[in-house]
């Protein structure tokens, strides 16, 4: 039996990547203007192989695993597939999946020449991606991601025609990709001479012998290597930058699908492989991740550009993500497997949350910028008008990432600061602080959040359009809507029902915290589930008593409430739902919608105004509030500290008292580039100059060098191996 | 000085043809080429430190005359600065490079005669509102037809904003023409990238009603009316300037009773104006205690107005020739009494607020005007005062008597919002000081000696509470008035305002506009 | 800044016994002329020297339509039969008939200011209301910034040319129930700016007044008996059925 569904797992993966091979040869055959629906169709069905792969497994509940070929002294090539490669996967799919379409109408939209490389280097990229995730050993990993980081590197730089940033840019990405991947390996290295094996269960078995020594050196290698791919601060320059290069077909995989393989490699070594054994790592993890968040959230409110914001957005998501793998290492590391699960839980909930909306709203910004031309929030503004049924789903995406009930990111949001107050159980002082600091950091930066969408929405959604010259905006096409949809969907099904998400991830977190988050997030209140008869009588009573029963003959699962059972004198540490949140929401808003349209206005003509402009005589687009503006309180509370711009003034007159412009310049300088990136670029430079017999200035080539020390450092362990 | 400006004319211009100057000792006219002109009005108002006064224009039969009217200096003189060409050639030279002060003069001529400054570096949109009117409505020029102007309404259709500050997100905050509480309507636009406001530019007009058209081809009597009525809180000045001028046409003598009282109830006018500019700057910092206090001596001052003339604002007071009728000098005691029991509780107040750190912090440093900018932009009155800049018209040009009276021109250094506070204060003791004078000087006898009306122009001139006015009047030989061109002190503050205020804090904006006490009604016309 | 709090009390109360009690005070009012009884070359000779047209002769009487006067004082200083004089403020016409509005807020109304063009004085007597001396805030009236908010669109003002389109939107915001109370002559008539083209003839011009007050400037409490009337509380004076006519006899 097992062994059958096993191997439909198996084919279902073949398939997968049998599918974008078929897509690759497709599109190599297909006329140019037939290269928008190959990719649609091939990057849709192999999406689909995925979403099945993963949700298969999950449901099967069974790890999987296939050698596939030994190789000399470097062990044997794996797949492997266990839980948490399968949420990954299925999140992947997700995303994949609505990104296919749109990148497939966006490729139709301008037939390219180019159009066919797109198709091809996409699905080899879907391909990589998917290897990543299903790898059995470091060897077969590293192979993936390096196919993973060219084939993005290339994506990247594919517009360079349209986009001169973008090779530039482009190069950034690969140059922090390969360093961080430099890092990786050697992290593997480590970890592999240590276990003799890089098999990750070999890997995994052998951990608990390590020294302290080997672990530090190990988490800091992978926390460096994958935390660059995560963009986490202060290695994050490259991030904003690329978001801005990626063509739009292609920035919502950057967004949705590569962004988590950082996450995925910090977990998979960091909790996987090698569980923690103290706070430590799990500290500074938790400390980068808030100030990442931070910093993610302060610049993508200052930001005006849509597509710099949510690439800063993502630094901010991701920042949260971190401060939860932090936290649950920490909690590992201490002994707690129960707050160490939901923490675990959490911040995978947030990961995947982050994937959804993250891609709608990347899909939303690539309509707006193709119909108008412009990014810039200051040029846009009214689109709700002309675009109602996309302007509809971009706002369910701000809500979403705002964190405001009934969407998803307000649940994971919320369990992530939950996860902050069950420090209280921890004995150190200083990691306490360090809790209660990260979490007003997450509570700021969950504040900041909403005024930064706000802003974007109002800004670019709302209020009179601010250019005449823009081009005519029509309502999106079904190739827009169609993803951006689903994804909304998506978003609005995973904040109704964490009680049914949870489950499905809490056995990916098991083997990671050692307890299960199922049990100690979602009580099974329902009768029908088969785990009912483990709650105490006098609790379940007491539940029932306020609705927790509610729909247990309709539904199958353990309930709607998502609740934290705590001891005798404190029964529930905390306790929500959703689902029911909902319910009452609804119900208020169409109670004050009776009672204004029908009780209070009974009998009375409701007039509709105009707004009230101060009795002006035309109120004109440059006299509504532009994004600067908006944004302008928080750039001048955090100038201080952040010193985001230079400000230059000039002012000009003629005749001496006529004023005719005061011009004021401001020059954006990125926190972190201030910080890191141009000192460190500054001794790169310093350094190529006399490597530059060796620098011959082109990518492509500096890309082969990195290869080739890749495939050097292999060698290394296997010349050390055989010797060993 | 007074051969000296003739001779120092007739050295630097030897061309007649060019520049000759006639007149003397007190009032010049300087005929003046149009090549000449930019550098003779720089000459005075820069070398020669004069002031700018007004430029009025005149449509006469067959040529434009263009009037650029200076005084003050050293010698308190008139100058007269005269141009003119044919009626075809509709182009005269800006002097506003060297001559600040005349840039909403020659704006306001464009607008209302389509005369055209060469070099003035932004003409239009100025009176007439380009969003409400089309080109070429010229309301000023005799051939003007109303009806033709309202019935062929075609605003621009691409009006917007003026703006100068170019910064990424930078957008024009829009107030009023209706706002706040009981304001008069004026429309500000404020330039900003949020927070603090960068550039602040004042929409004038909205209450525009074209006296000076309305005034034309009516009698003298019926446009002293209008001359009290345009803007009424400080009617009685306007009013005595324009009665000033069309005696002076007349030469017509003003008996000494009347011209005492006109004293005494021009300085009663400055007292109740200056309490309520001291009331509008409390309550701007919202010192609810002392505005409510500020406020009863307004009152207070209204009251002893309308019990002493009948009038809350004496309107129907002047004559031109005098009064409209006699006050007793009973009801002049009770009001100078009441007016100094007014000054005590005014003292009160000052000395409070000097004590109110928290007042004094939003007023201090506020709405800075330098010295410079208050003599380039011609700024006047209180607001002038407060920059070191000491002119009045009562100390350098005195009209009905002010020559024979005791008073101090107060002036401050700083050029803040408190220094023009301080400057209010320091006038009312010497408003109350003059009152005393008068009825101690005041003789008998009667108070309006009829004349008969001669054809001529003058100038009429007051220092009204706000600063100086200035009337100038053309009548005909029947007493009809030809031309009536009045300017207000608000009309140059205004000016002068929009310069001062940069780069402030939204939330202090009320204040500063409360410090400059100025009225959109006398600027608007 | 306790001494702001002494200083306020020992001030003590200096508000106006009206409309409980008549306000005595001198000064409160420049009231307004009355007709007389005058014959016909006496009356033309009054009529005459009314720049306003105040007067006008009926059955051997000479009435005296307030609304027009522009207290210039000629009638009653240079007329050689000079009219009478009446030192009321009660003054408030109500042109249509009763609004309906009133039982609805009779004891908190907001009022929205617009100043269409007045000389500066209607706008100051109207600030005059918040003055501790009238402070309408006892009688239930408070002057909001923003038409949303406007029971009573008080208007001052000829209405010019620049701001007709302002008065429109202010009147377009409020929220109905809505009256307008006219204040001043110039928002009555026009004024002294009737004749100028860049004005209307006042506010009727523009929107439907509902209540009138008279006086150039009304004085403050003229304005108060004006919203007095707008909210029912006060009788208006019966114009014109009834002018100032009655009584009178010489100086
Ligand atoms: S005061 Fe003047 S306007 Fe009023 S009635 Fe008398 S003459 Fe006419």
């Amino acid at each position: 039996m097992m062994a059958t569904s096993a191997a439909r797992v198996f084919i279902v993966i073949t398939g997968f990547f049998a599918l974008c091979g078929a897509g690759v040869l497709l599109s190599l055959i297909a006329p140019r203007q037939r290269q928008g629906s190959v990719l649609a169709v091939a990057g849709c069905l192999a999406a689909a192989a995925l979403i099945l792969a993963g949700s298969a497994t999950l449901i099967l509940g069974e790890n999987f695993r296939q050698p596939l070929w030994s190789l000399p002294n470097l062990g044997t090539m794996t797949i492997s597939l266990d839980q948490l490669s399968a949420v990954f996967l299925l999140v992947t799919g997700l995303v994949l999946f609505p990104a296919s379409i749109f990148a497939g109408s966006q490729l139709k939209r301008r037939s390219s020449p180019t159009g066919r490389v797109f198709t091809v280097l996409l699905l080899a990229l879907y391909a990589a991606i998917g290897l990543i995730f299903i790898s059995g050993d470091a060897f077969l990993f590293l192979l993936a991601w390096e196919a993973m980081s060219i084939f993005s590197y290339l994506l990247i730089v594919f517009f360079r025609k349209q986009n001169n940033d973008a090779s530039g840019a482009g190069y950034l990405f690969l140059a922090m990709g390969e360093a961080g991947t430099l890092a990786a390996v050697l992290g593997f290295l480590l970890l592999g001479v240590n276990a003799g094996s890089l098999d990750f269960a070999a890997i995994h078995a052998a951990a608990p012998g390590f020294g302290p020594g080997v672990r530090w050196a190990v988490f800091l290698l992978s926390f460096f290597g994958f935390g660059v791919k995560a963009g986490l601060a202060p290695v994050n320059f490259w991030l904003p930058r690329a978001y801005a290069a990626a063509s739009r077909a292609f920035v919502p995989v950057l967004a949705g699908a590569t962004l988590n393989l950082g996450l995925y490699g910090l977990l998979r070594v960091n909790a996987g492989l090698m569980p923690a054994t103290g706070s430590g790592p799990g500290l500074i993890a938790l400390i980068a991740g808030t100030i990442t968040a931070l910093v993610g959230i302060l610049y993508a409110t200052t930001e005006n550009d849509l597509k710099v914001i949510l690439a800063h957005s993502s630094i901010e998501n991701v920042g949260i993500v971190v401060t939860g793998f932090g936290a649950g290492m920490i909690f590992v590391g201490t002994d707690h497997p129960v707050p160490a699960a939901i923490a675990f839980v959490a911040a995978l909930y947030h990961l995947v949350n982050h994937s959804l909306f993250k891609t709608l709203l990347f899909i939303g910004a690539g309509e707006v910028e193709s119909q108008t031309g412009t990014r810039d929030l200051n040029k846009l503004g009214g689109l709700i008008k002309w675009m109602p049924m996309a302007s509809l789903a971009f706002l369910v995406g701000t809500l979403s990432i705002s964190a405001l009930p009934p969407l998803n990111g307000f649940v994971s949001e919320w369990l992530i600061l939950q996860t902050m107050l069950r420090s209280a159980e921890l004995s150190s002082a200083g990691v306490k602080l360090a809790f209660s600091l990260a979490g007003a950091g997450l509570a700021l930066t969950a504040a900041l959040a909403v005024t930064c969408f706000v802003k974007v929405f109002a800004m670019g959604f709302l209020g009179m359009r601010r250019r005449d010259e823009n081009p005519r905006v029509v309502e999106a096409k079904s190739g827009t809507l169609v993803p951006m949809f689903l994804l909304g969907a998506l978003c609005l099904g995973l904040g109704l029902l964490p009680t049914y998400v949870i489950p499905a991830l809490g056995p990916a977190v098991r083997p990671l915290a050692g307890a299960s988050a199922t049990d100690a997030l979602v009580p099974p209140f329902f009768t029908s589930s088969p785990a009912h008869n483990t709650l105490p009588p006098a609790f379940v009573q007491d539940f029932q008593g306020l609705g927790a029963q509610v729909g247990q003959n309709l539904l199958p699962g353990r309930g709607l409430v998502v609740l934290h059972r705590g001891g005798a004198e404190n029964p529930v540490i905390f306790a929500m739902s959703p689902f029911y949140m909902a319910i009452i929401l609804v119900i208020l808003l169409l109670a004050t919608y009776v009672v204004i349209r029908i009780w209070l206005t009974r009998g009375r003509s409701l007039a509709r105004r105009k707004r009230w402009d101060g009795g002006v005589r035309r109120l004109l687009p440059e006299m509504t509030y532009t994004a600067t503006g908006f944004s302008n309180p928080v750039r001048v509370i955090f100038d201080a500290v952040f010193r985001p711009t230079a400000v230059e003034d000039t002012s000009e007159s003629v005749t001496r008292h006529f004023r005719t412009a005061i011009r004021r310049e401001r020059e954006r300088t990125y926190l972190v580039d201030r910080l890191v990136f141009y000192p460190v670029r500054a001794v790169l430079m310093r350094i190529a100059r006399t490597l530059a017999r060796l620098h011959q200035g082109r990518l492509n080539t500096y890309a082969a060098y990195v290869l080739a020390a890749l495939l050097l450092m292999l060698l290394g362990f296997l010349v050390f191996q055989s010797s060993w | 000085m007074a051969l000296l400006l003739k001779e120092q004319i007739d050295k630097r211009w030897p061309d007649q043809a060019k520049c000759t100057c006639t007149g003397g000792p007190h009032l010049y006219e300087i005929t003046c080429a149009r090549e000449t002109l930019a550098e003779l009005c720089g000459w005075l108002f820069i070398d020669m430190r004069l002031k700018f006064a007004t430029l009025v224009v005149e449509e006469a039969s067959r040529e434009w005359r263009l009037r650029y009217i200076f005084y003050g200096g050293a010698g308190a003189v008139w100058v007269h600065v005269l141009a003119s060409s044919p009626c075809s050639e509709e182009s005269f030279p800006s002097i506003v490079e060297s001559v600040h002060a005349a840039d909403w003069h020659e704006r306001e001529a464009e607008d209302m005669f389509g005369l055209t400054f060469a070099g003035h570096p932004r003409l239009g949109d100025f009176i007439l509102h380009d969003d409400a009117w089309q080109e070429n409505v010229q309301p000023m020029r005799h051939h003007f037809d109303p009806q033709m102007a309202i019935r062929f309404r075609k605003p621009a259709a691409d009006w917007r904003p003026h703006r100068i500050v170019q910064e990424e997100g930078a957008f024009v905050m829009p107030v009023g023409p209706k706002f706040s509480g009981a304001t008069e309507s004026v429309h500000f636009l404020l330039e900003t990238v949020g927070e603090d406001v960068i550039r602040f530019t004042p929409r004038l007009f909205y209450k525009w009603r074209a006296i000076e058209k309305l005034a034309e081809a009516k009698p003298a009597g019926r446009v002293l009316l209008l001359a009290e009525r345009f803007a009424a809180t400080t009617a009685f000045a306007h009013g005595l300037a324009y009665c000033q001028a069309v005696e002076r046409i007349c030469g017509a003598e003003v008996p000494p009773r009347a011209a005492a009282l006109r004293i005494f109830l021009a300085e009663l006018e400055r007292l109740r104006q200056h309490a309520g500019a001291i009331q509008e700057i409390c309550e701007s910092t919202a010192l609810v205690v002392a505005a409510s206090g500020a406020g009863i001596v307004e009152e207070d001052l209204l009251r002893i107005s309308g019990e002493l003339t009948g009038h809350r604002y004496l309107f129907g007071m002047l004559a031109p020739g005098g009064l409209l009728v006699d006050l007793p000098d009973l009801a002049c005691q009770r009001a100078l009494r009441g007016s100094q029991q007014v000054l005590r509780q005014l003292e009160k107040l000052e000395a409070r607020l000097r004590v109110s750190s928290s007042f004094l912090d939003r007023l201090e440093e506020v709405g800075l005007v330098a010295h410079q900018v208050a003599t380039a932009y011609g700024l006047l009155g209180p607001v002038a005062r407060a920059s070191a800049d000491a002119h009045d018209l009562r100390r350098e040009h005195p009209y009905s008597g002010y020559e024979k009276f005791q008073f101090e021109v107060p002036s401050e250094e700083e050029g803040d919002g408190y220094a023009r506070l301080r400057v209010l204060f320091a006038e009312c003791r010497q408003s109350v000081r003059i009152m005393e004078q008068a009825l101690d000087t005041v003789a008998g006898g009667s108070v309006c000696r009829s004349f008969p009306f001669r054809a001529g122009a003058a100038l009429g001139w007051a220092e009204a509470p706000r600063g100086a006015t200035f009337h100038w009047v053309r009548l005909d030989d029947q007493g009809y008035i030809d031309r009536y061109h009045v300017t207000a002190p608000s009309f140059a503050n205004w000016h002068g305002f929009h310069a001062a205020v940069e780069n402030f804090a939204f939330q202090d904006f009320p204040i500063m506009l409360a410090s400059f006490d100025l009225s959109v009604s006398e600027a608007d016309r | 800044m306790s001494h702001w709090v002494f200083n306020g009390i020992r001030t003590g109360i200096k508000t106006s016994a009206y409309p409980r009690r008549p306000e005595t005070a001198a000064g409160v009012t420049p009231g307004l002329p009355r007709g007389r009884k005058l014959d016909a070359g006496e009356a033309k000779a009054l009529m005459d020297t009314c720049p306003a047209e105040v007067f006008r002769l009926e059955d051997g009487r000479v009435l005296a339509d307030v609304r027009r006067c522009i207290h210039c004082y000629r009638c009653m200083r240079i007329a050689p039969h000079p009219a009478l004089w009446e030192q009321s403020y009660e003054w408030a016409l109500q042109p249509g008939r009763e609004t309906g509005f009133v039982s609805a807020f009779k004891k908190s109304i907001n009022i929205c200011v617009v100043d269409a063009g007045d000389c500066g004085s209607c706008l100051n007597e109207v600030r005059q209301l918040n003055n501790p001396y009238y402070n309408i805030h006892r009688l239930g009236f408070f002057i909001t910034p923003t038409p949303r908010h406007a029971d009573v669109l008080l208007v001052v003002g000829p209405v010019t040319d620049h701001m007709s389109l302002a008065l429109q939107k202010v009147y377009n915001a409020m929220p109905t129930p809505k009256l307008v109370v006219a204040v001043g002559v110039c928002a009555l008539s026009g004024g002294v700016f009737a004749e100028s083209f860049a004005c209307a003839g006042g506010v009727t011009d523009v929107l439907p007044i509902d209540v009138e007050v008279p006086g150039n400037p009304p004085p403050p409490l003229a304005i108060i008996h004006g919203l007095l009337v707008a909210t029912g509380r006060k009788a208006p004076v019966d114009m014109p059925a009834t002018p100032y006519q009655s009584g009178g006899s010489g100086p």
